[in-house]
């Protein structure tokens, strides 16, 4: 479904990705670890074309992205949801209008199946009752579960989570990690960029391992977490758990 | 300052002159027929002067009159063509003179030896006499030039009377522009007294019993006692056709008819009743000041956020050379002063074609508040966290409609007290247009000051005008910041 072939980004001197290559499958859950500045999230914004590659290929559904126009990239996009860290719900508008704005705007959904559909999602993720509050009125976890559901009411072919539990208190993380877990069950393809160990294990069917740049070693969790191959995997892990 | 002031419209007019055609109007005179086939005869005035120019109440409609409008209208008559009158500081009348923003002059202006290096007068059409104004209770200490030697003096800027006033000896100089401003002066004790223009001064000493007037013995050339109409340079034609007329009222004595009407008319707007219900007498032009001042404002504001969010549009993009040229034009913008872009505007266009004076200054106006809209807006979407685009774009929302729906309602909300703060900064500085002669709520407050001979009362309720403008804004500004408040 995503084909990456020698991603290469730069930001001025500094090259944070300097060799990806990797194909994500329909249906797949690839969860993506790494230390820090290991350029984990940098492969995922490169994904939908948030930050523009330095050099190398992504074909999404046949479709090379690099060199695309404007207007066709925003139409593949509308097919790849993302999650982002810090939410990012748009604090101007309420939780039912935050579900609606692209769909109606940018795919040309009429209002009334925007609103119908905006009410599912947010009972999916346990915020039925939310649709007129705003943002600033929701708790971390309650506004990670509007930015999934934000994501999901474009009808996404995949969805990309940069590290969604990572600026939450711990006891919200879990039900974020749920409402995560119930998608993947769905058969969502998802690639996940997390520190959650656990969700890793339980939830991907692959697991990635980042260093330097690099995709140092991959596969499944159990080769990954029980019997890591490459020493700075190792190191890694033994570090975190 | 007075001449650094002179030096810019000297500046302004020698760069308006060099953009101009080689076959101008100037190069052969054809002016009278020019005057003629447009069928309007546009003459320039001062209109704070009473008897010679002053505003009054004819046929319920206040209109420029006095002596000097008489003669402007027997001339237009007499060259069958309408009369358009168009009012201004005096200091602005001889460049609006040469950039064809008038025709001519007539504003008991003196030819002195100066001004007739740079405009052509008529024959003098009126002598008049200097006087020297105090306050009634020095009646019996100054009778004389030598009486008010060491004295600090009031004088009008760049008038005939500012020469004159160095005759006297050790004196203190005050220069101000307008003749209210100096009586005020003269009122509270700043000054001692004014060198005025003799039949200026006994109409503002017949109105109010604190001054006293006497004329002085200054020693002065012939020419310099007379009033004459002042044209352009080489337009000899017109100034054959005004010379013919002026012989004519010269002839048939209508100066003494026409300042009897315009004593009539003074008369009309001086009596007791006046200062007892200023309001009910004046209110009109406050009234009349205000809707100009709002609809300048308004105008100015709104095409001034369109502008500005263009512009900064502009210097958000990528591009190198349309980013240049965006900030090119804030920084010059931003860098002179709003009164040199008013004079430039009119006094430039003038040369070209005939831009209202409204006109003008609404463009000089928003062209000058666009560029503050401008820096406010971009420090507004940049002051909106990046998250918020990089969420719209990843929801597959176009660069537009991530602008329009996400970046700019909330940069909106940043900047709402910036862009109050600009509405409310241009309400107060449209003021400023009133140099071209548009008649705002300062241009009326002088109006209102120089036919009603009181100088604190006009200013006290313009200020509150102003604030009352201000304030309101400020509470509408605040309603909406508070509905866009969801945090």
């Amino acid at each position: 479904m995503i084909s990456v072939k020698h991603l290469k980004k730069s930001f001025g001197k500094n090259e944070v990705l300097k060799d990806i290559n990797e194909e994500i499958n329909q249906g797949e859950v690839v969860v993506v670890i790494g230390p820090s500045g290991s350029g984990k999230s940098t492969f995922l914004r490169c994904l939908n074309l948030l930050e523009e590659p330095t050099d190398g290929e992504i074909v999404f559904e046949g479709t090379p992205l690099t060199g695309l126009k404007e207007q066709n990239l925003n139409q593949l996009r509308q097919k790849m949801g993302m999650v982002f860290q810090q939410f990012n719900l748009f604090p101007h508008m309420t939780v039912q209008k935050n579900l609606m704005i692209s769909p109606v705007q940018s795919k040309g959904i009429d209002k009334s199946k925007a609103e119908e559909k905006a009410g599912q999602l947010l009972k999916q993720v346990g915020l039925g009752d939310k649709l007129e509050a705003y943002p600033s009125s929701l708790s971390g976890g309650q506004k990670q579960r509007v930015a999934i559901a934000r994501a999901l009411a474009m009808d996404p072919d995949v969805m990309l989570f940069d590290e969604p539990t990572s600026a939450l208190d711990p006891e919200m993380v879990g039900e974020v990690l749920n409402v995560m877990n119930q998608l993947a069950t769905s058969g969502m393809t998802m690639v996940v960029v997390t520190h959650e160990m656990g969700f890793a294990r339980e939830v991907a069917d692959r697991v990635l391992f980042m260093d330097d740049g690099y995709i140092v070693e991959q596969g499944t969790p159990d080769e990954i977490f029980q019997n890591p191959q490459h020493p700075r995997t190792k190191d890694f892990l033994a570090k975190i758990l | 300052m007075k001449k650094s002031f002179k030096a810019f419209i000297a500046f302004i007019i020698l760069v308006v002159t060099l953009l101009v055609p080689a076959q101008s109007v100037y190069a052969e005179d054809g002016s009278l027929d020019r005057v003629q086939e447009k069928g309007q005869l546009v003459i320039g005035t001062s209109g704070d002067f009473p008897p010679f120019e002053f505003y009054a109440e004819v046929d319920g409609e206040q209109q420029l009159v006095g002596m000097d409008m008489s003669i402007a209208r027997k001339i237009a008559d007499d060259m069958g063509v309408e009369l358009v009158i168009r009012d201004m500081e005096f200091d602005s009348l001889i460049p609006a003179l040469e950039a064809n923003n008038i025709d001519m002059i007539v504003a008991g202006m003196t030819p002195t030896a100066e001004r007739r290096q740079s405009v052509n007068f008529s024959d003098i059409y009126y002598q008049t006499f200097q006087n020297i104004m105090v306050q009634a209770e020095d009646e019996a200490i100054y009778d004389s030039v030598e009486s008010l030697r060491g004295q600090k003096v009031g004088v009008q800027t760049a008038s005939l009377q500012e020469q004159l006033a160095e005759q006297i000896p050790d004196v203190e100089l005050m220069q101000l522009g307008n003749i209210n401003d100096l009586i005020l002066a003269l009122q509270t004790n700043r000054i001692e007294a004014i060198v005025m223009q003799g039949p200026n001064a006994v109409a503002h000493a017949e109105n109010d019993s604190t001054l006293y007037t006497f004329e002085g013995d200054f020693e002065l050339d012939e020419e310099d006692q007379g009033s004459a109409i002042a044209m352009r340079m080489g337009e000899d034609s017109l100034a054959a056709a005004v010379n013919e007329s002026l012989g004519e009222i010269l002839d048939q004595n209508l100066i003494e008819e026409y300042l009897g009407t315009a004593g009539e008319y003074m008369a009309g707007t001086s009596e007791e009743d006046v200062s007892e219900n200023f309001l009910g007498t004046y209110w009109t032009y406050f009234a009349d000041g205000m809707y100009v001042t709002i609809l300048i404002s308004v105008i100015s504001v709104l095409v001034g956020m369109v502008l500005g969010f263009l512009l900064s549009l502009m210097r958000l993009t990528k591009n190198v050379v349309i980013r240049f040229l965006a900030s090119s034009y804030v920084e010059f913008v931003r860098g002179t002063p709003l009164l040199i872009q008013v004079m430039f505007i009119y006094f430039g266009a003038g040369v070209f074609f005939d831009l209202p004076a409204l006109t003008a200054g609404i463009i000089a106006v928003s062209l000058n508040s666009g560029a503050y809209i401008c820096e406010i807006i971009r420090g507004g979407l940049n002051s909106v966290d990046s998250g918020q685009s990089e969420a719209a774009r990843s929801l597959g929302m176009s660069k537009n409609q991530t602008m329009r729906y996400i970046l700019f309602p909330q940069a909106l909300k940043n900047i709402w007290p910036a862009l109050g703060n600009e509405f409310i900064t241009i309400i107060k500085e449209s003021s400023i247009v009133s140099v071209i002669g548009v008649s705002e709520l300062i241009f009326q407050t002088r109006i209102v000051r120089s036919t009603s001979f009181r100088g604190i009362l006009p200013l006290f309720i313009t200020m509150l005008i102003y604030f009352f403008l201000t304030f309101t804004l400020t509470k509408i500004l605040n309603y909406f910041e508070g509905r866009m408040n969801h945090d």
